[in-house]
């Protein structure tokens, strides 16, 4: 059975140019799943779509078998706890602690009043501290976060999405910021969320070889539509081509 | 080097050398009114009525004025415990102002930022706001005056209304500043609306709101001693109206006025101390 289903997926956000043009596919749990495509293609707002970040404007999206485009506010935020979300530019507040900014993650459970005075269980903050110790960071768990280095940044990020307990992370360019090494250790670390946790991994990409290397499947986007849908073996050089045009392959590639 | 330039794309003054300044409309427009302000400044003096003053005498009594206020202050007409208790209901009618209009601007301003509100609420809060604080200080409290009467009760609420004002557009423009991506993020976690307020903005903002309430406690306490003289709001400024204006009494006047520079730079020195502990190096000046 599918975690996520998208069913002739149209977004606009202007009524006139379709920056996604009915897209369909779906992503089985489990899966670790890339999207390549050139700059504009509309790879962040397809991830958007997922979790209603953006209206959509027309199709469906199914996840968990709830279809989220009919979702209302208190329904949308229950389903927005199931998916967790990793940004290029990690959006932690920067003024505010390691461990606060992961247990933002837990705030999707509570009621206005119990996020207003934080309160936080002793369960979720050794959760909190335990998701850092995994992801090698424990020792920063009580600096500021705009005293961390990116990729260390990154992991804080990833580690409030976990903490949400998600079945689903979406990650928009997580590595995009970051230098080869900082990339490695972030991609390999979602990579283990799916291999030791089951959980599904919808990940946008820039990088080729990168999404080759860790995706059980790969998704082309180019203006809006789905050119390539299939795994990392099927991905020859002519279908890489046809994603990002000719040139621009060969400008990557210099 | 080439010297002849493309001629086209050169302007010339009338008399044939080489303009630099671009010759719009709106340069045009702004010399216009400097030459209009400067001709009508020019034509009041020559209008005012001169008769009977000398010049001279008047010079010399304005410094002898001058010298019995600032080297001779002293206290005739209140004792020194008088003296701190008025400068404390000056004190006192600044901070409630203050106070009170942070906490009502805060929730106003949420209402006024675009990226937390819908578009007419913001609209409509940034009209009202920006009618409120076209009108002066003064009038607002004169206005209130004629519900609550000459006194403590309208000079606060006069300026409690201007704070409100000043506030929130200094709040709301703090909260516009927060990155989206913050707010994006929170949302994506299932947050509500109170939680990204409380998580996402108040930490990220919080610096400014001390500085800008900070800030508009200064301008309070400058015109809570103005409205004790033009309010009888009482306190500091009261006294220094009737120092001047009922008992011609110099020294006092320079006794008051020496009380109230004290106090401001009191509150300079303890501001700015509170900037370099707490505020990041962007806020400071
Ligand atoms: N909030 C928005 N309002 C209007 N147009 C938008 C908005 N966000 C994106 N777009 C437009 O949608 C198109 C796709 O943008 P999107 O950010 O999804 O591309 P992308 O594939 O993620 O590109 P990149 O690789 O550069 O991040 C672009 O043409 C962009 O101008
Ligand atoms: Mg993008």
């Amino acid at each position: 059975m599918a975690l996520l289903q998208i069913a002739r997926l149209s977004k606009s956000y202007d009524n006139e140019t379709k920056v996604l043009k009915d897209i369909s596919f779906s992503v089985k749990a489990g899966e670790f799943v890339s999207i390549i495509g050139p700059s504009g293609a509309g790879k962040s707002t397809l991830l958007r779509c997922v979790n209603q970040m953006v209206p959509i404007s027309s199709g469906e999206v199914i996840f968990d078998n709830a279809p989220v485009t009919q979702l209302k506010k208190r329904a949308l935020r229950q389903l927005r706890t199931n998916i967790g979300m990793v940004f290029q530019h990690y959006n932690l507040v920067p003024r505010l602690t390691v461990i606060e900014n992961v247990l933002h993650g837990r705030l999707g459970y509570k009621t206005t009043l119990q996020g207003i005075m934080s309160r936080f269980t002793e369960k979720e903050k050794e959760q909190a501290f335990y998701l850092l110790r995994k992801l090698g960071i424990e020792e920063h768990a009580y600096k500021r976060c705009d005293q961390l280095s990116g990729g260390q940044q990154q992991r804080v990020g990833i580690a409030r999405a976990l903490i949400q307990g998600p079945k689903l992370v979406l990650c928009d360019e997580p590595i995009a910021s970051l230098d080869p090494n900082s990339s490695k250790i972030i991609m390999d670390h979602l990579k283990s969320i799916t291999s030791e946790l089951g959980i599904t991994c919808l990940v946008n990409l820039h990088q080729v070889e990168v999404a080759q290397q860790y995706s059980d499947r790969i998704i082309g986007l180019n203006q809006g539509e789905v050119v390539f849908d299939g795994t990392n073996y099927q991905l020859t050089e002519e279908k890489t081509n046809r994603i990002y045009g000719t040139e621009m392959r060969e400008l990557i590639t210099v | 080097m080439e010297t002849v330039a493309n001629p086209t794309y050169m302007k010339r003054k009338r008399n044939g050398r080489i303009s630099i300044k671009a010759g719009s409309k709106s340069e045009r427009v702004i010399r216009l009114t400097m030459m209009l302000l400067f001709v009508l400044t020019v034509t009041a003096f020559l209008l005012f009525d001169y008769t009977g003053l000398e010049l001279w005498t008047a010079i010399v009594e304005t410094g002898q004025n001058l010298k019995v206020m600032f080297f001779e202050p002293a206290l005739n007409h209140f004792t020194w415990a008088e003296a701190f208790y008025q400068v404390g209901v000056t004190l006192g009618l600044a901070v409630l102002s203050t106070i009170i209009g942070a906490v009502i601007a805060f929730f106003l301003a949420l209402m006024a930022a675009t990226n937390l509100s819908k578009e007419w609420v913001t609209k409509v809060v940034r009209v009202i706001v920006a009618f409120i604080r076209a009108v002066p200080t003064v009038l607002w409290v004169l206005i209130f005056a004629i519900a609550a009467g000459l006194g403590s009760e309208a000079a606060v609420l006069g300026m409690l209304f201007h704070s409100i004002a000043y506030l929130v557009k200094a709040f709301s423009e703090a909260f516009e500043e927060v990155d989206k991506g913050i707010l994006e993020a929170l949302r994506a976690t299932g947050s509500s609306w109170w939680h990204v307020v409380i998580h996402g903005i108040m930490p990220s903002t919080f610096t400014y709101i001390l500085s800008w309430t900070f800030l508009r406690f200064e301008i309070n306490f400058a015109v809570a001693v103005a409205m004790g003289a033009a309010a009888g709001a009482g306190g500091i400024g009261f006294e220094l109206f009737m120092a001047s204006g009922f008992y011609f009494d110099l020294s006092e006047v320079g006794f008051i006025t020496y009380a109230i520079l004290i106090i401001a730079i009191i509150l300079e020195v303890f501001s700015t101390q509170l900037k370099n502990r707490y505020f990041p190096s962007s806020v400071r000046n």
